[in-house]
């Protein structure tokens, strides 16, 4: 379920990007939950065609996903019997990619180079695009022959930056078929999955299909139906089930659009920051290390909340640190040395019978951890921020006087600063009385007051503050831009005395607040990607 | 008539006074008081059980305070109640608070001190244990109070909670060397660095995380922050402050 802030921060940036009517729709989804047409169209109050428009502008840019539900649908959407509705679904994880497309672009350029990220930034920018259209648009911008463009495509799907769209939409069964056969086989308790993980889970092509890029594939795909064209004409009606199974196996023969792969970005956001954290805690040489082991395992790596990466031997990880020429330096004893120290607690290196595993978990708390304690200091004081280092270890209820002891403070002090965070939500309380009678404890009885760090809580806490932060943030960017946009439709020889004071003040202010927002965007991927 | 005790038992004694010269019912107080040693005794539980009239009782605690046999110690538990001990005795740590408080309160600086000299021991040893820089800091001679290692190990519990060191477990090997398996140790916290680099980040601030360097991350009222409330982005005064370059 996303957070109240995080819809409006998710709709602050549609409506950015792509206006009001577009922004409108998206909220009703987002808040709603999957809707038919129909039912977007009695919410919004918008007329169907305009729904439909809106519809295909966040399915183009992969901010929806259309899908049919197996099972009939009954209530206000109850279609006739035999017949399958068309359902949408807001991707909330892709419209917050929105705003990381210059670090995607970085990643991409750095690894594939220039031609690469420039046939890259087209897809971001376009959502989907066939491969005609990449090559279109490539010989429009930068005069690439077609081959060089297919070649910079067939480089990017190998590298998993790019993938191939998902089915515009699938057939997704009742959950409980799916949690049953999830559960058979694994013998731990499966966590359901939710709507939206269910539908991707079935819309996404499988993995041959999704990373396989034949050169010109185009040619073939004229001669056929192309069912993987954004829905221009079925948007909103209902599909008979047995048309789709032809649909279905057309599908496999026809061209697909293609799009940028969120996951495998993301992924190396994970990385990236993984190794900023342990650069910080221990020195250059462990981060060096850990980014061999990154490297090294990355290729197993299935899924972007991976738990550990694979075991490797200390073999493996000194001959994939002394690729890098810059490591040539490294020893053997020392790159042994820093995954003895990176095995030390918290252990974010695991050992096992002389092969070693990330353990990206212990990492990702770790920064979660740092973060929450920096806010905490900053807004409560030093007392908090032993209050809350003391109870997020106990993990346990804590009474007021114990901890108060345990941090030196008196106890007034340590009471103040108790309420101000559970008057915040950072902190859970409970009051515990002890003897007494049934009128009270006042009769002889004592009262205690408890005090708890609920961590599933408190992420959640503290990431829906950081979705309200990072929409004040655009807001006030908004705002400034606003009471200055005199200044700014001043020619430049224009602009002197106080207007250029202003003017450089405001180009300060842009350069201030765009720095924030990615850093703190870095910190929402923290808390909610990684 | 002489107050002091005669060998003789003949002698007549006034009704209500005996041979150290108190009342029957200062006696009573006196041996509630008496019996709890250490620990003393908060007037209302005087009042309780000894089933005198309050004023009574007031009166024989102000007559024995007079004359030097009990004394007033604060609580440190509870700073209201009066608690009184008998003369003889020293007031528990229960009551005193221990070695970390002086007359009912928190002696910070003493504390401070302690953690100071403990942390630099931990650094000097780079791997240490409480009974290492026990035995440092007793050596030293730095302070009067006699520490126990109880009260080493609520300063390093402390120190660790004011993030300067980490509490770690010995492997035996390496850095460890010389320490039983499975005993806790403590290091410092700090990036491995020498020289200018080092004192670069020793005088450097503490990293601030992404959102504690922003307005709202630190904002006390962002709760009632909205878009267009009363407490907006756009009105909002440390807004106004951050961007006043």
């Amino acid at each position: 379920m996303v957070s109240q802030h995080g819809i409006l921060y998710a709709v602050h940036l549609i409506t950015n990007q792509f206006g009001n009517l577009v922004a409108k729709v998206c909220e009703c989804l987002l808040r709603n939950g999957a809707l038919t047409l129909q039912a977007i169209v009695r919410r919004t109050e918008l007329s169907p065609a305009k729904v439909r428009n809106c519809l295909l502008v966040l399915i183009q840019h992969n901010c929806v996903q259309a899908f049919i539900l197996e099972e009939s649908v009954s209530g206000e959407d109850a279609g006739e019997p035999g017949k399958a509705l068309t359902l949408y679904i807001a991707l909330f994880v892709n419209i917050l990619h929105r705003v990381r497309f210059s670090k995607f672009m970085d990643v991409v350029s750095k690894e594939l180079g220039g031609s690469c990220g420039e046939l890259f930034r087209g897809l971001l920018e376009h959502g989907r695009l066939t491969v005609k259209q990449i090559v279109d648009r490539a010989g429009a911008n930068a005069k690439e022959s077609t081959n060089t463009v297919q070649e910079d495509l067939g480089k990017l799907v190998m590298a998993h930056y790019v993938e191939c769209c998902p089915a515009p939409e699938p057939l997704v069964p009742p959950p409980d078929a799916d949690t049953k056969k999830r559960a058979k086989s694994s013998k731990v308790m499966v966590e359901p999955l939710t709507l939206e993980q269910r539908v991707m889970a079935v819309a996404m092509p499988s993995v041959m299909r999704r990373f396989s890029f034949v050169p010109n594939a185009d040619q073939v795909a004229d001669d056929q139906q192309n069912v993987n064209q954004p829905p221009s004409k079925d948007v909103g009606e209902k599909r008979k089930l047995h048309d789709l199974e032809s649909d279905t196996a057309l599908e496999e023969e026809v061209e697909c659009n293609w799009r940028a792969n969120f996951e495998e970005l993301l992924r190396r956001l994970r990385h990236k920051a993984c190794v900023d954290t342990i650069k910080v805690r221990f020195d250059d040489a462990a981060a060096t290390v850990l980014s061999a082991m990154l490297e090294a395992s990355r290729a197993e790596e299935d899924k972007v909340k991976t738990a550990n990466s694979v075991p490797l031997s200390l073999n493996t990880i000194y001959e994939e640190v002394v690729k890098n020429e810059k490591n040539h330096s490294m020893t053997f004893d020392h790159v042994r040395t820093c995954l003895e120290e990176l095995s030390c607690p918290p252990t974010f290196v695991k050992t096992d019978d002389e092969s070693y595993s990330i353990d990206f978990t212990k990492i990702t708390e770790a920064a979660q951890s740092e973060e929450i304690e920096s806010i905490v200091l900053k807004r409560f004081g030093e007392t908090a921020y032993k209050i809350f280092r003391l109870l997020f270890r106990a993990g346990c209820l804590m009474e007021t006087d114990k901890i108060a002891d345990r941090i030196f403070v008196e106890k007034k002090e340590t009471s103040k600063t108790l309420f101000k965070m559970w008057q915040d939500g950072y902190l859970l309380m409970e009051k515990l009385v002890v003897g007494g009678t049934a009128t009270g404890p006042s009769y002889g009885g004592s009262s205690y007051l408890l005090w708890k760090v609920n961590k599933r809580l408190l992420r959640e806490t503290v990431l829906d503050e950081m979705f309200h932060a990072a929409l004040n943030l655009n807001l006030r960017l908004a705002h400034e831009i606003d009471q200055n946009k005199e200044v700014l439709n001043l020619p430049p020889d224009k602009r002197e005395g106080p207007d250029k004071q202003k003017f450089d003040r405001l180009r300060n202010v842009r350069l201030l607040i765009h720095s924030s927002l990615m850093k703190l965007d870095e910190a929402i991927m923290l808390f909610h990607d990684f | 008539m002489s107050r002091l005790q005669s060998p003789s038992a003949l002698k007549r004694k006034r009704p209500d006074s005996n041979s150290q010269g108190m009342t029957d019912q200062e006696r009573v107080v006196y041996k509630l008081i008496h019996e709890k040693e250490n620990m003393g005794i908060w007037v209302r539980d005087i009042k309780r059980s000894s089933n005198l009239q309050d004023t009574i009782v007031n009166k024989s605690i102000k007559s024995l305070l007079d004359k030097g046999m009990i004394k007033e110690v604060v609580n440190v538990q509870n700073k209201t109640r009066k608690t009184y001990l008998a003369a003889e005795f020293e007031p528990s740590p229960e009551l005193t608070g221990g070695a970390w408080y002086d007359d009912g309160n928190l002696d910070v600086d003493f504390i401070n001190a302690v953690k100071k000299l403990c942390s630099q021991k931990i650094k000097q040893l780079k791997v240490a244990t409480v009974e290492s820089v026990m035995d440092s800091v007793k050596a030293s001679g730095a302070f009067k109070a006699d520490l126990k290692k109880n009260h080493f190990e609520e300063i390093f519990g402390a120190l660790v909670l004011d993030n300067e060191v980490m509490e770690v477990e010995s492997n035996g090997m390496g850095e460890f060397a010389g320490i039983k398996v499975g005993k806790v140790c403590y290091k410092a916290i700090g990036k491995r660095r020498v020289g200018a680099a080092a004192a670069a980040a020793a005088a450097a601030e503490p990293r601030i995380g992404a959102m504690a360097s922003i307005p709202c991350g630190v904002c006390p009222r962002i709760s009632s922050c909205t878009p267009d409330g009363v407490i907006s982005p756009g009105t909002c005064v440390y807004y106004q402050k951050w961007l006043d370059f």
